[in-house]
């Protein structure tokens, strides 16, 4: 772990070691002082040195002073640079792993916990290194320094020194590895409070709706009193370092004033050696209390740091590893799914089973199919969210498992189910789908998405902000931005999973003749709750529990299908005379 | 700097709840003092029975050896509990706050959540009660001992050398001056911190939960450079925050050197001057003393500047605290005891934006056990209306009854209570699935609960997951698909079979042929009860006993399905446009 810090400093060498250094160079110049007030003291005025002495010797005391300032503020400014810049890089390269995290890993792990660490973690580490650089070189300094200090004095008295470090250094890692448990403990309780606090947030109108204030609060109220137990005993542990180094080295003052007493009797050691080795026991003794405060915010940083170091360290998901080749797009076949398998992990049954179908380039490919059949699992298997488990996927002929995902997803536009848009204005969200795209493209992916109605609603036009989320926009609204999202790209693949479930029929009529329109060469994927999204798609997949039931056109399957009529005549009842009129 | 006071005061509000508590700690705080002053005076007790050779008192050493273990075993005991009682002071302080700002949640205006970034209210309170935690238990620790340890040199240096004593006193505070001009300035400092702290959390927070789409658009780059900014502003308000604070220890320790030197200088011409006022002996005490005194001041200053952090996050929880609540509900709503349900929206005008009009003057009849379905294209209006019914906005004018009640008159719990919702926007709890469908009716049995997913169509899928109805979903519903957990909200409120009934695009992600199936468990459901029914699908719509159509917030046909198809208007188009 500390090798890990380590690489976090990296660029901070400098800070790290000038921080701890000056701070010990000012604790140097500190111990003149005695010294100068002695010489003003014995020379000045027993002496007879006079006045002019004194006032030397005071210029002495303040320039000391300044030194002192100097060094003090310059060690500040190390540490503050150095922790709050390790704590800057720490969260950068946490944040740049979960953006390559994989689908799977980031449904595992969940938002709250991956928030909490990448804030109150990261704020605990910075806040640990840097009292351990502006102090930690000073405890063990006096420390040791005292000891040495000791056996200059009297050899043979020192040896308590010599057993007493030991044992305090046992107590004060000891007590730092139990408690560094109970601060993840503790750092756990607190995501589930951070996850209570985001729930309530997000499902603000469900908790209302449904009256459950009160049992949220309840929950909540719950989840607080667990942090508070989990910190309460963490605390409690921690805060044994002083009190048990301070029995250790009170015990050890015992021994060596009685030793000392013995030697003195006997002629050994002479009263004023013995009041100095005491004077280094009682430096000690003092030192400690302020490292216990030290030991605490260091253990407490650590637990965070392990936390925070478990998500960077997670193995790469093979599907989002960038290597790989270069998707080729020559091959007349633009998707084939070969016996595909998929089981999520940690589901029991498989969501997608022996599933076959070829997609040729310039093909609309409809899949239809009951709530849970596996539509979504198989398109989220184009870009790559997810690899197969058994069976194979190809993109223009080549297995995806081969090729970059971040090449396969330029080629791919998606519009998936859970319309998700961020801060930012409506031109911003839609250029996601294509960086350099001119206003013109924009508005030209806006119009294909029939939202050019949005815009003669805002003020701003395209530049109308969305708010967080998208919360400025209606339901609607906000699924026709995703859409001109995926269309502005004009990639090879198009795949809309169910995005036209918040327009009216109007609206999603003439968005299925607009991208018909705009088709081309592209391969168009539709994956529609009702029948007529996909009635005019080259193919139809019919999904039924994870497997393709049926696939072909809207009349062949009308024939072969029962599945496949039941969703027709579901949307369509059998004898609507509307339905023969057109 | 009326800000921080009113901060303090609030902050006192919550510690005054654990007076008891603080008492103790201070109690303990003078205890550990008193010992750890006491044992120096014990060993210095012993070393001077240690003369020199053969005139050593082991006998009188051993007593006094027995007193220092004797303490030293009290100090460490009323040091640890000293410890326990301050995380215990500062824990509970962080969460009664906590407690405070989540309640909070519950009572505010949706107008003032919606206008929130979520990630800068939990940055409130999360992070920034974690800070201000931090900041009392320092408080605590360093402030009490402190404050004592100068209380106790002073009594101890007035009763020896009261001259002495008065001109220490005079010039010492000199550095509290010093440490509170800094800490002025730092405050806004670490406001600023704060502040970009809680910039930076929305930014994790957007982006974390929306991690997927940032990576079917490959914009992980631009993420990481709006993260990358965001990080860049708070390391550098950080770095100001932290490095001006902390430079309040060295100032002040060396306003303390500079008093320390004049008063040796002074001290020595003085002596110099005239030995008979004062001795070589006085003045080495005098200034042992001066040095003893300043050391807890210097440690002060310090916690005065450090604390001025947690008084800036605590600003930001308690602004949180103070927001604006929704106006009090009447304290005798009326009962919705036997409600029936008969809803009027009477000349209903809202909007989110004053100068943005939505609904105007808007007329609605829905009598009880009607059954009415809303259409019209997106953004006319329909999901506000759904937030107007349930009271999520209040009507900037004209009234919604309940039974010829307005609205208003019942409390909101009440008046929800009634009502059952299914929104287009699944939310699910992190829990089981059992405890979800339960969400709305608590005391159902298992086996209600097992009808009602299967009045859902839901069963079967349960059925299946790794631990059926034990299965935990994690947050927002991870792992299952929007049409089922679409599937889990509608069993959800068929176990709570409300008196009205929203569904706002309830089945939008469901496929058509299920739909059907729970189509007609929602009649069974609701026969005799009203419902509103936002809906696209003809199949949701056309059983509707009224059809209301509605374009740019304003009513534009009503009438049952075969009336307003007859009439070939906006609702025929609407609703043909799905053959095309």
């Amino acid at each position: 772990m500390i090798k890990k810090l380590g690489t976090y400093l990296k660029g901070y060498g400098r800070e790290s070691v000038l921080g701890p250094l000056f701070k010990l160079l000012e604790a140097l110049f500190e111990l003149f002082v005695p010294l100068v007030v002695a010489k003003m003291i014995d020379q000045g005025i027993r002496g007879g040195e006079g006045e002019a002495y004194v006032w030397k010797m005071g210029g002495l005391l303040l320039l000391l002073g300044v030194v002192g300032l100097v060094f003090s503020i310059t060690a500040q400014y190390f540490a503050a640079r150095a922790s709050v810049g390790f704590a800057s890089r720490l969260r950068e390269t946490l944040y740049d792993r979960v953006t390559r995290l994989s689908a799977s890993q980031l449904d595992r792990i969940g938002s709250s916990r991956l928030t909490q660490r990448l804030t109150g973690d990261v704020d605990q580490v910075q806040n640990g290194l840097n009292l351990a650089l502006r102090l930690m070189l000073r405890s063990p300094f006096v420390v040791f320094g005292s000891m040495i200090m000791a056996f200059t004095v009297d050899g043979k008295s020192a040896w308590i020194f010599a057993v007493m470090i030991p044992a305090l250094s046992i107590v004060v890692f000891g007590v730092m590895a139990w408690s560094l448990k109970l601060f993840k403990r503790s750092q756990a309780n607190m995501d589930r409070v951070m996850n209570l606090v985001r729930e309530n947030l997000t499902g603000v109108r469900v908790i209302r709706a449904f009256g459950r204030d009160g049992s949220e609060n309840a929950r909540f109220t719950d989840a607080s009193d667990k942090l508070n137990a989990s910190q309460r005993t963490a605390g409690r542990v921690s805060a044994l370092t002083n009190p048990l180094t301070s029995v250790i080295v009170n015990l050890a003052l015992i021994v060596l004033i009685h030793t000392g007493a013995l030697r003195v009797d006997t002629g050994t050691l002479s009263q004023g050696q013995l009041v100095a080795l005491v004077n280094y026991m009682s430096q000690i003794l003092v030192e400690l209390i302020k490292l216990a405060n030290l030991i605490v915010s260091i253990s407490k940083a650590l637990a965070c740091f392990d936390r925070v170091q478990t998500v960077i360290d997670l193995p790469e998901d093979a599907t989002e590893r960038a290597a790989g080749a270069a998707l080729d797009r020559a091959a007349d076949v633009a998707v084939r799914f070969d016996h595909v398998e998929l089981v999520y992990p940690g589901a029991g049954a498989p969501s997608l089973e022996d599933v076959s179908f070829v997609a040729h380039r310039g093909e609309t490919i409809g899949i239809v199919g009951p709530t849970g059949s596996g539509k979504s699992s198989l398109v989220n298997l184009i870009p790559r969210f997810y690899d197969a488990t058994r069976g194979s996927v190809e993109l223009y002929g080549q297995d995806v498992k081969r090729l970059s995902p971040e090449d396969i997803r330029r080629s791919v536009g998606m519009v998936p189910q859970k319309t998700v848009l961020f801060s930012g204005s409506i031109a911003d969200n839609v250029r996601w789908g294509k960086t350099d795209a001119s206003d013109a493209d924009v508005l030209n992916a806006i119009d294909g998405a029939q939202g050019t109605d949005i815009l003669s609603k805002k003020n701003e036009g395209m530049n109308a902000p969305v708010g967080q989320g998208g919360r400025a926009l209606s339901g609607g609204q906000r699924q026709r931005v995703a859409i001109a999202r995926a269309l502005v790209r004009n990639a090879d693949i198009l795949i809309l999973d169910d995005s036209a479930s918040a327009l009216d029929f109007a609206t999603d009529a003439r968005l299925r003749a607009a991208i018909r329109a705009r088709q081309g060469s592209q391969t168009v994927f539709i994956v529609s709750q009702r029948a007529s999204g996909v009635r005019y798609a080259d193919r139809i997949l019919v999904m039924d529990e994870g497997r393709v039931s049926a696939q072909g056109t809207h009349e062949e399957l009308m024939q072969s299908s029962a599945l496949y009529r039941e969703i027709y005549f579901s949307q369509f009842p059998e004898g609507d005379h509307v339905c023969e009129s057109r | 700097m009326r800000k921080q006071v009113s901060t303090i005061k609030t902050l006192m509000k919550y510690l005054g709840a654990r007076k008891y508590w603080i008492l103790v700690s201070l109690v303990l705080a003078l205890g550990s003092v008193g010992l750890s002053l006491y044992i120096p005076v014990l060993t210095g007790q012993a070393v001077d029975l240690a003369l020199g050779r053969g005139t050593v008192d082991m006998a009188g050493i051993g007593g006094i050896l027995l007193k220092i273990g004797v303490c030293a075993g009290a100090l460490a005991l009323v040091q640890w509990m000293m410890s326990a009682v301050n995380n215990r002071l500062s824990f509970d302080t962080s969460r009664d706050i906590r407690l405070a700002a989540f309640r909070k949640i519950a009572k505010l205006p949706l107008k003032t959540i919606d206008a929130q970034p979520l990630g800068d209210i939990v940055s409130r309170v999360m992070s920034d009660v974690e800070q201000l935690s931090d900041g009392v238990l320092m408080g605590f620790t360093q402030l009490f001992t402190g404050v004592i340890t100068i209380l106790g040199t002073l009594i101890f240096m007035l009763v020896k050398q009261p001259l002495i004593a008065a001109a220490v006193v005079v010039v010492t505070p000199l550095s509290l001056v010093v440490s509170s001009f800094i800490a002025k300035r730092t405050y806004s400092m670490f406001k600023k911190q704060s502040e970009n702290r809680g910039t930076l959390t929305a930014i994790i927070d957007e982006s974390v939960s929306g991690m997927k789409t940032v990576k079917a658009f490959s914009q992980e780059e631009t993420m990481r450079g709006r993260f990358r900014a965001a990080n860049e502003n708070l390391r550098a308000s950080a770095l100001r925050a932290i490095f001006f604070s902390s430079i309040t220890n060295p100032a002040t320790r060396f306003v303390n050197s500079v008093v320390y030197a004049l008063v040796a200088v002074i001290g020595s011409l003085f002596a110099i001057a005239r030995p008979r006022v004062m001795s070589v002996g006085d003045l080495t005490c005098f200034l042992s003393y001066a040095s003893q005194y300043t050391k807890p001041f210097n440690e002060i200053s310090g916690v005065v500047a450090e604390f001025q952090n947690a008084l800036a996050c605590a600003a930001r929880v308690f602004e949180f605290i103070a927001e604006e609540e929704m106006t009090p509900d009447p304290a005798e709503g009326a009962s919705v005891e036997g409600l029936k349900g008969d809803v009027q929206i009477e000349d209903l005008s809202f909007s989110y934006e004053p100068d943005r009009k939505l609904i105007e003057h808007l007329n609605l009849s829905a009598p009880a056990g009607r059954r009415v379905a809303i259409v019209g294209p997106t953004g006319c209006g329909k999901t506000t209306l759904i937030n107007l019914l349930m009271r999520f906005y209040e009507p900037d004018a004209g009234r919604i009854t309940v039974d010829g009640v307005d609205a208003r008159e019942y409390g909101r719990e009440a008046l929800r209570s009634a009502y059952g919702m299914v929104l287009q926007d699944t939310w699910l709890m992190s829990g089981t699935v059992r405890e979800n469908i339960r969400f709305g009716a608590p005391d159902a049995t298992d086996e209600q609960v097992v009808e009602a997913a299967q009045a859902a169509h839901a069963h079967s899928f349960i059925e299946r997951l790794p631990d059926g109805y034990d299965t935990m979903l994690t947050e927002d519903g991870g792992g299952l698909s929007q049409g089922q957990k679409q599937l889990i909200c509608i069993a959800r409120v068929m176990l709570k079979t409300p008196r009205i009934l929203i569904l706002d695009e309830a089945t939008s992600s469901i496929d058509t042929r299920t739909e059907l199936r729970i189509q007609d468990a929602f009649q069974r459901l609701m026969e005799g009860r009203t419902s509103f029914v936002v809906a696209h699908r003809l199949s949701t719509i056309r059983s509707a006993d009224v059809i209301v159509a509605m374009k740019d917030g304003r009513i534009m046909e009503v009438g049952s399905h075969e009336e307003l198809l007859k009439k070939n208007g906006f609702y025929a188009d609407l609703y043909m446009s799905q053959y095309r």
